[in-house]
């Protein structure tokens, strides 16, 4: 049977789009105190799990996949993971590559801001910029749990579900 | 319902209040506590502080503070000489007394850096990161947060330098309370 042209080219376009989300995200965008308010409301209804982490954090690194997996899960029931690295303009590409490596969600971004404090208040004026800082926030937007430092995947999964059921 | 209990009960209370306050914050007077130094012996932190000292929480094995090294070396040789006590301190878990006695001998630090049993000094201060500064002045905290506002890029906020600056010269300090993204202080489960 002969395949007709547009359904080959269709089935490339379906693959190549494939390829492109398991590859992890294609850049990492600036994220600020701003972008972060506009993360959180383009998100609303949504289970969302910030993920502040970096490449020179090790416990960072250990849990990325596992929240990756996570998202994996769970996005079809409307959780969002979204991660922001805290890493330094010289460290974006290598911050980039793990996040590939790792299969991580789009889209992914990088903190480019003028000032910590005001950034790490805006934030969560409680958080002291310590890392990996995760904040979870349930489908009104709300602020419902936080981790900061190593955190057992289960206690966050059994948050995140807790909030998707 | 005799004192002794509601002795008590008022420390569980300051207790808890301390721990929702996040530990010690500036304008708090600072207690006395032990520390270890590298070869075991206890040390008092009354014993190394003085009219101004600045405390630091510092890692062998973080990369941002490993970025300090250098910058702490600087500050202390900076401040030292004017009468400035420093105590470093590692409360990590993981990093034992050899191994900050030898981390402090391969970066040539000026300096003795003691450790934290139990992170308890680190509880006390509600420390969370490193690195992690307070400044005290005749015993009250003055300052607490960063080194200084950038890891690797150009500096632009002193922050540490400026609040030492303000205070030797008997001014406030601009900028008393710091933020800045560090590594975790692992502490014992």
């Amino acid at each position: 049977m002969r395949v007709p042209a547009a359904v080959f080219t269709l089935i490339l376009a379906g693959s190549g789009a494939l390829a492109a989300a398991a590859a992890g995200p294609a850049r990492l965008e600036p994220y600020d105190a701003q972008r972060h308010r506009q993360v959180l409301a383009e998100n609303r209804g949504k289970v969302v799990l910030f993920d502040f982490w970096a490449t020179w954090c090790a416990p960072c690194r250990a849990e990325m996949p596992l929240l990756v997996e996570l998202d994996r899960k769970l996005r079809g029931r409307g959780f969002r993971l979204i991660t922001v690295s805290a890493d330094e303009p010289e460290e974006k590409q290598q911050a980039l590559e793990f996040l590939r490596e790792h299969r991580a969600p789009e889209p992914a971004y990088i903190k480019e801001v003028e000032d910590d404090d005001a950034f790490i208040n805006a934030v969560n004026p409680d958080w002291s910029g310590a890392l990996p800082a995760l904040f979870l926030y349930d489908r009104s937007g709300k602020l419902v749990k936080t981790w900061i430092g190593e955190t057992a995947i289960a206690e966050i999964e059994k948050a995140v579900r807790g909030l998707l059921d | 319902m005799n004192r002794n209990i509601l002795g008590s009960m008022f420390l569980a209370l300051l207790a808890a209040v301390t721990l929702l306050a996040g530990g010690l914050n500036v304008g708090d007077t600072v207690p006395d506590f032990t520390l270890k130094s590298v070869d075991g012996d206890d040390v008092k932190y009354s014993s190394l502080a003085g009219d101004i000292t600045v405390i630091t929480f510092i890692a062998t094995q973080c990369p941002i503070s490993n970025d300090y090294n250098e910058r702490m070396k600087a500050i202390y040789a900076d401040y030292h000489p004017k009468g400035v006590k420093f105590v470093f301190i590692n409360s990590n878990k993981q990093e034992d007394a050899a191994e900050v006695k030898e981390h402090a001998q391969k970066h040539g630090f000026q300096f003795a850096v003691y450790k934290d049993p139990g992170n308890v000094v680190a509880d006390l201060f509600g420390a969370q990161v490193t690195p992690e500064a307070y400044v005290v002045k005749d015993g009250k905290i003055v300052y607490h947060g960063r080194i200084d506002d950038s890891r690797k890029g150009e500096v632009k906020d002193q922050s540490l330098r400026n609040a030492l600056d303000a205070v030797l010269a008997g001014k406030p300090i601009a900028k008393p309370e710091t933020k800045a993204f560090g590594c975790t202080i692992k502490r014992v489960s």
